[in-house]
This record gives C-alpha cells, structure tokens and sequence, in this order.
C-alpha cells in the first residue's frame, strides 16, 4: 500500500507526515516526532504503558493504526505541561513516590489525568477501576492511588496546592522522605530507556530464534538474507572471535546457539539491517537446518537413568546440588511427639518488567566496544564479553541504561554480545528491542520447585528435626541456578532455630525456558514450604500461629542452619509488630474464619465490585439451575 | 456454608544481605563542589527502587549539603568505580555504605582545612543543610564558601570509598558457612474472602512487619514492601509461566495473568528499625524480603477461610474449587 499524507495536532502543534499505513500511532509517536514519553510494554493492549489522548480520549496508541490519526487532535504526556513545569497529577506522583522504575509511570499519568478529567469527583474504587487497564509491576499500585487522590483534591480544591510539596525540613536527611530525584523525569516521560534511544548510523538487529527445545543445528546459511538490500550483516556463533560463554556461575550460554539449541527462543543468529522491518525480513531469509533431538520438560525425567544428555560437561544433568547439614536428623525425629510430611510445588514466574530487553552497542573512537543496556550487572558482563570477543577489559565498556524495571531478569547477558559482535562488524551503532514475546521466551523465569518436606516436633510445638528436600527446573541454561539453590538451601527452614537438620536442594537442566535470578533468589519458594508446615503443625498441637514461631525462632546467640552465631534477630520485634498492628485475635489455625472478630477492620480494603459482578452472573447459573 | 468466607493467615521469614556466601564489596567516589554541590560517582543506576535519592540522602548528610545538590554519576563501567550489580538487596548496604565513607573522606578533607583557617579543633566542626560552622563560637558560612575558601588553599576536596561484607562460602559437605553478615527478618498477616461458587480469593488486607535496619527513606522502604507484596499476592494466585514440550503457551500478557490495580489490597506496612552494628549507616535493605512471606501467608489464610490447604502455587480459582470438592467428597465419605 503507498504512504498516506496525514495532517494532525500533537500537543497543541500542527503537524504534517507521509505514513506507512501499516504502521500504527505509536510508532508515528516515538519514531518520527521522537515522542518517547509514550512506552511500548507490550504492542498488544494488554499493558498501558502507550496511553494517549486522541481528541480528549484514552487510547492505547499500539492498537491504533498511524493513519487513523489523520485529523485526530494527540496529546502525549509530553504536552501535559509545559516544558519544566508539571501537573498536579505529575506533582502528586512526584510527591508519593508513585514512580519506581518508572516505565509504567506516563501510561499511568494518562490513565490518572484521564480519570480525573472524567470525574474530577471519582472515589478510589472507581480510579482503580478506571485504571485498571495500566499494568504496573513495581510500586503495588498504592502509592499510585494515593498520588491520584491528593491530585484529585488539589484540583477540587479539597487540598491546597502545597500538599504537593515535599514533606518538611528536617533535622538529618536520613529518615527523611525525600522526594525521589529521579521522578520528575519519569512523570513527564523524559527519562530515556534504551529503547528510547537513537544515534546517527543507527543499525537495527533482529533475532532468529530457535523453534525447536531440543535440536542439533545441521547447517545455517545466510547467504540469502545476507544479500537482501538494507542488510548489513548477518552473525551467527561463528563469528565469535574469542571464548564463547556466559552464566552468572558456569558459563554454559553461547552468545548464540552453537552446535545445537537447547531451548525455545534461544538466539541462532542475529541480522544488522537499515530498519527492523528489513532486519526481520533477512531473519527469515536464514535457512537452518535442524535435527530434532529427545526433549526433557520435567526435572525428574533429567535425572533419570538414561535421560537425554542437555550438556556436555554435565552428564546428569544437574547443575548444582546443595546440602546443609546440622546435629543428627535421626535423634531428633525420635525426639518428636508428632512427625509431619508433605509435599509442596511453586510455578515458573516471569519477571514481567514492563520495559522489553534493549540495548544499543558501538565501537568508539578508542576502539571500546561498548554495551548501553538495561543489565543488572554491568560488572561482571564486562568480563565475561572480554572473553567472548578476546579484548582486555578496557576495551569493553558496559554502560547502564535506567533500567524499566528488572526483579533479577536483567542479570543475565543474553543479548548484549550479539549487539557488540554486530558493532564490532560493522562499525555502526546497532540497536536491539526485544518484543514482549522474545521477552517471554528468551529470558530467565524463576525457578519452579517441588519439595518434600519432614518436620518432627514436641508436643509444646518445639521443631525438633527437618528434613527438606527440594528440586528445581533450572531449564536449558546454568544463569543463576547454582545461587538460587544455594540461598534456597540456606534459608529453607525459616527463621527458627533448628537442631536438626538435612537439607539438599537440587536444580537439573531442561529444555524449558531457562530459570535465573529472581526477587528472593530461592528464598521464596524454600519458605512458601517452610511456612505452610508451620501452620500444619499449629494446627495439630493446637498452637496459635504467632505463638509456634516465637517458640521455634532464632534469638541473638542462635547457631542459623549453615551454623552461623548471631549477634541479634529481629524476628521477635518482628512477629510481635505485625501481631499488634492487625490485631490479631489468637487461636489456633482450625478454620476459624467464620468466627473470628478481628476481621474487616478499617485498615483492609472493600471486596472489589468485580466480586458484584461476578455475583450476580453466579446468581443467574443458580436461577438457571433451579429453573431446569 | 455461606458463599464468601474470610480468613486470615501469617507467615513469618528471614533473608540475608547483600551477596551471598561470598566477600562483596563497592567502592565510590565523591567530591565537594563548586556552589556548595557534590559529585558522587559509583556503579550504580536506578532499577527502580530509588537508589540515587537514597544515595542523595546519605551525601548530603555526610557532606552537609541538601539531597538536591548532589549529582549522582552514571554507571559506566569505564567511568566509575566497581559498585558491581543491582541485585542481592546489596544497593543500600553495600553502595550506600560505600558513597558514605567516600563523603566522610571528602567532608574530612573540607574540614582539615577549614580548622586550620577558623584555628578551631576539627572536631567542632559540622556541616548540614549546606552550611557549615563550628561548634561554641559565632563562626558560620555556607558551604558554598567552605568549598571555595579549601580550593583557594590549594585542595580540592574528594574521597574515595570502599565497602565490605564479609560472607563466607558454605563447607561442600555440610554447608557450614556464614554467608552473610546481616540479616533481615519479616512477618506478613494476610486477610482473604474465599468465594466458594468461583473459587476467587481476593486479599484485602496486608500487614507487612519487616526489620530493614535503618530507614533512610522511610516512603522508599513502603514502596519496596508494596511491590513486593504484589509481586508475592501475584505468585500466590494468579501468574503461572507455563510451556508445552519446550513451548511458551503464556507469551503475552492476555495468557499470563498479573496483578492489576483491582487486585490490591490495602497493605499496611510496619517498619521495624535494627540497626546493622557492622557497617556506617546502619541501615540492611528490603528490596527482596518484603516478597517471601506473602504467598505463605496467603495460603494460610485461605485453609483459615475455608479448610483447604493449597501446596502448589498458584491458588488459581479452579484449583481452589478442585480443591474444595475433594473437601466436600472426603466429608461425605467420612459421614
Ligand atoms: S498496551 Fe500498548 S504497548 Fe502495551
Ligand atoms: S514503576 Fe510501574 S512498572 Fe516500574
């Protein structure tokens, strides 16, 4: 189809482009008038993170086709205020510390000033509901709310306008809640991510990624989409000229699959190309041939006699195996009145950051091969990229991005080594954005776990021996396996003292979507166990389950489950806090919730109307029962 | 049985500082400025959870200038001194304490000077909010001043600092080790309606209890429990990553369910101070303990709610109903 001429207002400006018809508002936006304020989360409606005005309404501009703006009057959140100047839902975000990480924040601020516009009155059950379509996935959502509140009043009038202000002088600014620096930025949308980035000579990779879990690469030729116009070049592991390998602990990971693939979405090659279009045109010009191997999906099957082998240098398939020991589990479970076992299971997580992977590489003057990324870890990914391209360390640089938000996913170097290898080739600026489906597949999740647990205990509710056992899916990759399952072993039985004990945890290659660092490294999923256990047996001895804990917790001279003294433990303040603040009605854990008093308190939230709705569409299957 | 039953549950937890079983360490280095400003420069950049105005914070306190004043360097690794990554819940232990040493070489070279042209012992000398005087005499000047008068003497006032914390490797054998030198503890209460016909669980409210050591920014420490418990209330009832042979069936947001602001609960967090006696500020950290006892506690509260243990995350609505006719099939048996 040709290029269309569209007229249009963006932020009170007249504005004149020709427009691919297939390319939507949000590009127009970002790429041609360099409005980057408005974010790309997802590209499928399901985020927020690209909220506009288009003539006064709310509109994801991802789902919006460029030439659908023809007439529209835009405003972006840009052209909320003028340039230094906020609003008083920017101020009031500013104020709370609504923004964190920040990529959802624009999206937010539209939604909220939306809202507001809507109803300048609207309760807080009716902005949550209005903002129900903006995905945050740093701040919960609740200083947010309360940003959209103090707005909402200072505009009525309710609040004066210095309730916008930062919180008065102090006498030390420790403990002083200083508004966050970075904010203002983020609320006006000028703070550049990586992907907001743009140098001149730019090139744009794309990716080919594996279709295959478990295949041995026969072949690759890249002739065709090497001779495709707009192509630049075309990498492949070939090209790596020095160590290939990365991993936070072993470096099993080649920069792209060498050999063989071992999971799906895992990089084959990379094409460097004048625009993404013709980058992922070339992508699909490259012909590999594979040869299907046996898969393994389940940690058990992995360690199986016989199983398919995911690495090399690790036959059986395990990646690391920790084991803590302490005082004799034998003794101790025939000191027990009552023994209880289970067994639990916690799901692969996916980081969900708002902001995709991206990054920009490039060679400078000095011959540096440089990395502008969101990483988590420019440290170490500078060593490790020395050895994969055979430079000494002062010529690679790594340069940290704002990162729109990360929880651990961003440890991992799984693709900036693409990124340098094409600079490298090229000597060009070579740009790299993920989808949020690449994103998906392609980056580390965290590690789903099945644990068995044995817990022997006295009658008056003292632990008297562990044992707990967990196995985890480490998935095609080694990441941050090993300390995850270290931490995990280390903090397994919870914060008690426990005399004895024996714990091993274990994570094994798969071919599923590699796991790697996450918020709580293992702590999460080893404690989900331990907790849930604790509650069981409070339930049997008819303990309360404050009282269960305090019996079983680590004072100041406690010997920790690797044996370590402590010096202090908050763990009785701790307990005690959070017992006194939701006034805690004591008993033991025996279904009692129909009867307690202390629930429904001023200090918890309202049902959601969803539950209303979903009420009455409940009510109407039980009419339809009765009736037939 | 009534349709919507509410309960509620806790979960208590521990996590360690900074990285794990191994030495860390941060260096950074900071500068007193021109026009009573500063400069601090270390490995660090934003993910989020406010690191540079909490760094912001500890400069000015250390200089004795004001948060605002203080500009924080990029990370760069050609740039900057080593900070390492952003992760661990390493950020305010380990670079915090890094940027305060650097501040108080800095503050120490302003002050050597500025006693030598005052005659006052060095000791009496303070600086805060961007002046600076001694203490018992009428002598006072912004810093503005303090930073001009020490450069015209011929010393530019900087410092550099590094940070330390001394964890040991776990014994191969029995994991016998000290990983960490300090330690958090939390305790989280949830409070849950259970709709029987849907299976649902809506979380209403939170208590979240966590020792962070210090706060520094007490609203930063809020937003890091707030984000955490969502992030747990998520893993606890809804996100599920799943994949047939080897393939992502949940790769877009549509298929993978994460929490929404129709899903929060009123959290309301307790923030308990323990002070760290091993390092300058005091102060641990939160990013991640403020996750790990949401789930349990959730669950907990469900069995309180309607007599069903979930021991595989998530408590999705089907999974509860599931479970809850088997409650029902066991009951009837039993009868
Ligand atoms: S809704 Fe448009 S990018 Fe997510
Ligand atoms: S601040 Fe909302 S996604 Fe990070």
């Amino acid at each position: 189809m040709p290029d269309l001429n569209i007229d249009f207002t963006v932020n009170g400006r007249k504005v004149a482009r020709k427009v691919d018809p297939s390319r939507r508002l949000l590009d127009l936006l970002r790429d041609d008038l360099t409005l980057t304020g408005t974010k790309e989360g997802c590209g499928a409606g399901e985020c927020g993170t690209c909220s506009v005005f288009v003539d006064g309404k709310l509109v994801k501009s991802c789902l919006m086709p460029a030439a659908k703006a023809q007439g529209a009057d835009i405003e972006t959140v840009e052209g909320l205020a003028a340039p230094g100047e906020l609003t008083p839902v920017q101020r009031a975000f500013h104020k709370t510390g609504a923004s964190q990480c920040g990529f959802c924040i624009p999206g937010m601020v539209m939604a909220a000033t939306s809202a507001l516009r809507e109803n300048p009155n609207a309760g807080i059950e009716e902005i949550k509901e209005r903002m129900g379509g903006n995905i945050c996935r740093c701040t919960g959502y609740t200083k947010i709310f309360e940003a959209v509140e103090i707005a909402r009043d200072v505009i009525a009038g309710k609040l004066p306008q210095t309730a916008l202000n930062q919180d008065g002088a102090a006498s030390s600014f420790i403990g002083h809640n200083t508004r966050r620096l970075d904010a203002p930025s983020k609320v006006s949308g000028r703070l550049k991510y990586a992907g907001d980035m743009d140098m001149q000579g730019m090139l744009h990779m794309q990716v080919l990624r594996s279709p295959h879990a478990h295949a041995r690469i026969v072949k690759i030729d890249t002739s065709r989409a090497e001779a495709l116009p707009g192509v630049h070049c075309v990498i492949t592991s070939e090209d790596v000229p020095g160590t290939d390998g990365f991993g936070v602990f072993v470096h099993d990971q080649p920069i792209m699959a060498r050999g063989k693939v071992r999971h799906v979405g895992e990089a084959v090659a990379a094409v460097a190309a004048d625009t993404v279009r013709i980058a992922r045109e070339a992508t699909r010009l490259i012909e590999v041939e594979y040869e299907e191997l046996p898969g393994l999906y389940d940690p058990e099957d992995a360690l199986k006699e016989g199983a398919p082998v995911i690495h090399d240098y690790a036959a059986d398939n395990v990646v690391k195996h920790i084991p803590v020991r302490k005082g004799d589990i034998e003794k101790g479970f025939a000191e027990a009145d009552i023994i209880l076992t289970d067994d639990f299971s916690t799901q692969q997580v996916e980081h969900a950051y708002l902001e995709p992977e991206a990054g920009i590489a490039y060679v400078d003057h000095d011959d540096v091969v440089t990395v502008i990324s969101p990483s988590q870890n420019i440290t170490h990914h500078r060593h490790m990229l020395s050895h994969i391209i055979d430079k000494p360390i002062n010529k690679v640089r790594f340069i940290m991005s704002p990162v729109g938000g990360g929880f651990g996913g961003k440890e991992d170097m799984i693709y900036q080594g693409m990124l340098a290898l094409a600079a490298m080739k090229t000597h060009r600026p070579i740009k790299l954005v993920f989808t949020r489906e690449e994103s998906f597949i392609a980056s580390a999740k965290r590690h789903p776990s099945r644990t068995h647990y044995k817990m022997g205990l006295t009658r008056d509710g003292r632990i008297t021996a562990i044992e707990f056992s967990m196995l985890s899916d480490g998935g095609a990759y080694g990441m941050s396996s090993e300390g995850v399952m270290r931490k995990a072993a280390i903090l397994s039985c919870g914060p008690y003292e426990i005399h004895n004990l024996k714990v091993d945890t274990r994570v094994v290659y798969t071919n599923n979507t590699p796991s790697g660092a996450f918020r709580t490294f293992g702590g999460m999923q080893a404690q989900f166990a331990t907790e849930s256990m604790m509650d069981m047996a409070a339930e049997k001895l008819g303990l309360d389950p404050f009282e269960i804990r305090r019996r079983n917790m680590m004072k100041a001279g406690s010997l920790t489950h690797t044996q370590q003294k402590l010096n202090s433990a908050s763990i009785g303040t701790v307990l005690e806090a959070a017992e006194k603040a939701c006034r805690w009605e004591s008993g033991a854990p025996t279904v009692r919730g129909e009867t307690r008093g202390d629930l429904g308190g001023p200090d918890t939230r309202q049902p959601c109307t969803l539950g209303a709705r979903f009420a009455e569409a409940a009510t109407q299957i039980e009419k339809a029962k009765v009736a037939s | 049985m009534k349709r919507k039953l509410k309960g509620r549950g806790v979960a208590a937890s521990w996590y360690g500082i900074a990285r794990t079983a191994t030495i860390d360490r941060a260096g950074a280095w900071a500068e007193l400025d021109d026009g009573g400003t500063a400069k601090v420069v270390t490995g660090v950049t934003e993910i989020g959870e406010g690191i540079l105005t909490l760094l912001s914070q500890v400069a000015a306190e250390e200089l004795g200038v004001r948060p605002e004043q203080v500009t924080i360097g990029d990370n760069d690794t050609a740039r900057s001194p080593e900070a390492a990554h952003a992760g661990a819940t390493r950020q305010t232990y380990m670079i915090g304490n890094s940027v305060a040493l650097a501040c108080r070489e800095a503050r120490s070279r302003l002050f050597d000077e500025m006693s030598k042209v005052w005659d006052v012992p060095v000791d009496d000398l303070r600086s805060f909010d961007g002046f600076l005087w001694a203490e018992n005499t009428n002598k006072r000047i912004t810093m503005e001043e303090a930073v001009d008068t020490c450069k015209k003497r011929g010393v530019v006032p900087v410092g550099s600092g590094s940070f330390t914390a001394h964890g040991t490797g776990l014994d191969p054998v029995d994991g016998t080790g000290s990983p960490w030198q300090a330690y958090v503890f939390g305790t989280q209460v949830a409070e849950v309606e259970v709709d029987t016909i849907t299976g649902e669980v809506q979380v209403l409210g939170i208590w979240a209890a966590h020792d962070v050591g210090r706060a520094i920014n007490p609203r930063g420490v809020e937003g890091q429990i707030e984000g955490g418990v969502v992030q747990g209330l998520g893993q606890a009832l809804m996100e599920d990553y799943q994949t047939q042979d080897g393939h992502a069936v949940t790769h877009g947001f549509a298929k993978y369910i994460l929490p929404t602001s129709l899903d929060v609960p009123q959290i309301n967090s307790i923030v308990v101070e323990d002070p760290d006696p091993l390092s300058p500020l005091g102060a641990k950290g939160i990013g991640e303990p403020a996750l790990v006892p949401t789930a349990p506690a959730v669950m907990n509260a469900i069995y309180d709610a309607i007599g069903v243990r979930i021991r595989d995350l998530p408590a999705t609505p089907e999974k509860v109903l599931a479970a809850l006719q088997e409650k029902r099939r066991e009951a009837q048996t039993a009868a």
